[in-house]
């Protein structure tokens, strides 16, 4: 009966000074690894106005016109026109006021570190961190030469970046609301007779779900690019006089080997990013025109492109599509499945 | 929405075509016939006339005339197939491809202010990366005394917080700047979630690591592909950020940043960084291409605001609204949902006649710190058309501005940050429409 409360006591205490030494400590727990300066290095990637963080080295927009060609036009246009709803990079200079603006590098970006700082971290879209020092600096250079900030043979480097100023720089200020003031009226707050109403848009929103025969557009981007697809091929058979082809996703799929079985998930996963878009130029699974001279040259180039990367007039891609962490086997089998499912 | 039975929907076409005109009368008739047929295309067909036929009271409803499923036959639950058309929902034309895109929360289908966690809104801007915990690290490094390496396990150890906030979207409603366009709630308001999120404020792990005193930034960075990153002013994560890596009780889902991910309480939901990396301390902003490019809210002048953080008061109805259309006249309980990032909501008011006049609604359930909160106002339908609105106003006083304000005060390019008042049209039928007024 005695000794039961003192043992108590004792863990109490016990647990008291445990407690104090984390409070003397300043609430340090102790928890984590130092991170050494090599570690910090491989992820230290940021870049900021001033030019901190940038690496040692340099480009231009000549060398950098093959590469942006390459691994950038697809998506952002041979002029940094933009391709579809992907982002316009050039032009749109005093468009700011317009009715619809064009925010582009030189049109809106404040600082030119971000651009180089974007690219490194994400670009380009279907293998980010694949580019080399050297050619973010020499895209950079291209973009920056496409919206008539440097000239073709300006060599951009760590030294000089932080020092190309970007027209709109002036024009952004730091947040300053509440901007819009509502006093709380509960009565009489507007005039009937100065009410306007505007109605909804129709067919523009997906709501077949709830609204029973509603003129719905595609809930899916799937379903939207084929839907634009079928529109294209009936644009383009209006002015031709062709008949618009079947879609090829009708046809019973054939069997498909073991392996293109085993690459359908590697496919998911991996592949459709780009091959179920046709991103990057890459050609779409299900689309035989697209596929039927690759298929031709045999499965050997095409695995071979597959592992190695490939980079043509017709599209860019990665070692393995930049998954580095896919074995030789996976991208294989995934190659099976794409081929055979595109005959 | 639950499925009626036939007899209930014949009832309540009946009920309501009473206050009709009689070309209302034969539109709302078609409608709800059409209605008829959508509900049995939700069940199976077969089983739809079935249930008419026997489940009903006097009879013995087939369930209750047999065996169920037993225990783990779905070992992680999934809701009743009547439930199958509650779901994240996008809109394709919006964006490139589904890669780097948005889809919307149901709102009109959700109860209470917790967000299901599959059903929480999504934004990528590589896809949803598949992280191994176990090689997932936090670095915190830059102006600090002993830049460290944290493991899940590592942080996981510290004490942990618990906390219901919002998250949203600064591009939600961003669509209908210029005119009323997106025709669902889903659509109009549906980037806002709102989840008890679990993890260590981000000061905890900071202090382990020793601020500098020139520290006055952070740049929260994420492990995906886009590499997302964002400038935070130090003021900001002393007072509320936390690094969570649960939400409403089980682990992050991939979509929300699994393993781990930043919340700034209140603050647009870009800043909440997902599958967070990386933490450097600075002595200035970096403004990178979230924050330059995008993310900032353009003026009709050609200016443009920068660091908008704050998610100001904003509210909107979510019954009625076009999901959920008034399906009989009589008493209806008008409910939506009310949200600041600058604290708590004092109270909404409610206008039927397009904001001439208004009236306080009730807050009810939890009102709580940049959370969801929700609201109620309990009248009469006789049929009458309604241009129905809700107006926030938070503890700081603001009340939510109408739509010629902040137009007035903005333009209409700003693409963020769009929380005016909000206008829902209630049709004699019943039905509702996205409308605007100005």
């Amino acid at each position: 009966m005695f000794k039961l409360p003192n043992v108590f006591a004792a863990t109490l205490l016990g647990a008291a000074l445990v407690a104090g030494t984390a409070q003397a400590d300043g609430h340090k727990y102790g928890f984590g690894a130092p991170a050494s300066a090599e570690e910090i290095a491989g992820w230290d990637i940021d870049i900021r106005p001033d030019g901190l963080g940038l690496p040692v080295g340099s480009g231009n927009a000549m060398d950098g016109e093959a590469e942006y060609e390459a691994l950038c036009a697809a998506c952002h246009g041979v002029f940094g026109e933009g391709e579809g709803r992907w982002p316009v990079l050039a032009g749109g200079e005093g468009t700011l006021t317009d009715e619809r603006p064009i925010k582009t590098v030189g049109s809106y970006w404040p600082y030119t570190s971000t651009l180089f700082d974007y690219i490194r971290r994400s670009m380009p879209f279907p293998a980010p961190m694949s580019l080399t020092d050297q050619q973010v600096y020499n895209i950079t250079a291209y973009v920056l030469y496409l919206n008539e900030i440097i000239e073709e043979d300006f060599e951009l480097s760590n030294e000089n970046l932080a020092t190309i100023r970007l027209p709109n720089e002036e024009n952004f200020f730091v947040d300053d609301r509440p901007d819009a003031k509502n006093p709380r009226c509960m009565a009489d707050c507007l005039n009937p007779d100065e009410m306007m109403l505007a109605a909804s848009l129709s067919g523009v929103t997906p709501i077949g779900h709830f609204v029973e025969g509603a003129d719905a557009p595609a809930g899916s981007h799937e379903a939207q690019h084929e839907l634009e697809a079928q529109k294209e091929a009936e644009r383009k058979a209006e002015i031709t006089g062709e008949e618009v082809q079947a879609d090829h996703g009708d046809a019973a799929p054939a069997a498909l080997s073991e392996a293109a079985q085993a690459g359908e998930s590697v496919y998911n996963g991996a592949c459709a990013v780009c091959h179920g878009s046709g991103l990057a130029g890459a050609p779409k699974v299900g689309d035989s025109a697209a596929w039927v001279d690759r298929i031709a040259q045999g499965n050997d180039v095409m695995i071979q492109n597959a592992l190695q990367g490939f980079a043509g007039s017709t599209g860019v891609m990665p070692p393995k599509g930049g998954r580095m962490d896919l074995s030789d086997e996976a991208v294989t089998n995934a190659v099976h499945f794409m081929a055979e499912t595109s005959r | 929405m639950t499925t009626p039975s036939t007899k209930e929907l014949l009832q309540t076409m009946q009920d309501a075509a009473e206050n009709l005109s009689q070309n209302d009368r034969r539109e709302f008739l078609r409608k709800g016939v059409s209605y008829v047929a959508g509900a049995a295309a939700v069940g199976t067909a077969g089983t739809a006339a079935a249930n008419f036929s026997s489940n009903l009271p006097p009879n013995e409803p087939i369930w209750g005339r047999q065996l169920g499923r037993g225990v783990v036959a779905n070992p992680y639950g999934v809701p009743s197939r009547f439930e199958e058309h509650v779901h994240r929902r996008t809109v394709p034309w919006l964006t490139a491809e589904s890669i780097s895109s948005i889809s919307m929360s149901p709102l009109a289908d959700l109860k209470g202010i917790i967000t299901p966690n599959g059903l929480v809104f999504e934004r990528y801007h590589a896809g949803v990366p598949e992280i191994n915990p176990d090689e997932h690290r936090l670095m915190i490094h830059g102006l600090v005394d002993n830049p460290l390496i944290f493991t899940m396990e590592d942080l996981m150890r510290f004490p942990s917080v618990s906390e219901i906030r919002f998250i949203e979207c600064p591009a939600n409603g961003g669509m209908e700047w210029r005119g009323p366009q997106m025709e669902a709630l889903q659509f109009t308001h549906g980037m806002l979630s709102c989840c008890e999120w679990t993890g260590v404020p981000l000061k905890v792990l900071l202090d382990e690591a020793g601020v500098q005193t020139e520290g006055k930034w952070i740049l929260a960075e994420g492990g995906d592909g886009a590499h997302m990153s964002r400038s935070i002013p130090i003021e900001k994560v002393l007072d509320d950020t936390l690094v969570v890596y649960a939400q409403n009780g089980e682990m992050l889902r991939p979509e929300q940043g699994y393993p781990l991910r930043l919340i700034n309480p209140g603050w647009e939901g870009n800043t909440s960084i997902k599958w967070l990396r990386r933490i450097e301390v600075g002595d200035k902003p970096w403004h990178h291409r979230e924050e330059t490019s995008k993310y900032t809210d353009l003026l009709a002048d050609g200016r443009a605001r920068r660091f908008t953080f704050v998610q100001e008061a904003n509210s909107v109805i979510t019954n009625p609204c076009p999901e959920n259309p008034i399906k009989k006249p009589g008493f209806i309980e008008i409910e939506g949902l009310a949200w600041t990032g600058r604290g708590k909501i004092k109270g909404v008011d409610i206008s039927f006649d397009g904001g001439i006049n208004w009236q306080p609604a009730q807050l009810k359930g939890l009102v709580l710190d940049k959370a969801l909160t929700r609201f109620s106002f309990q009248t009469k339908w006789t049929g009458q058309p309604w241009l129905l609105q809700s107006r926030a106003y938070d503890e700081t006083g603001y009340v939510q501005p109408t739509l010629s304000q902040l137009r007035e005060s903005r333009g209409v390019n700003s693409i963020y940050h769009k929380n005016s008042i909000h206008t829902w049209q209630v049709q004699p039928t019943g039905e509702v429409k996205n409308v605007q007024i100005t």
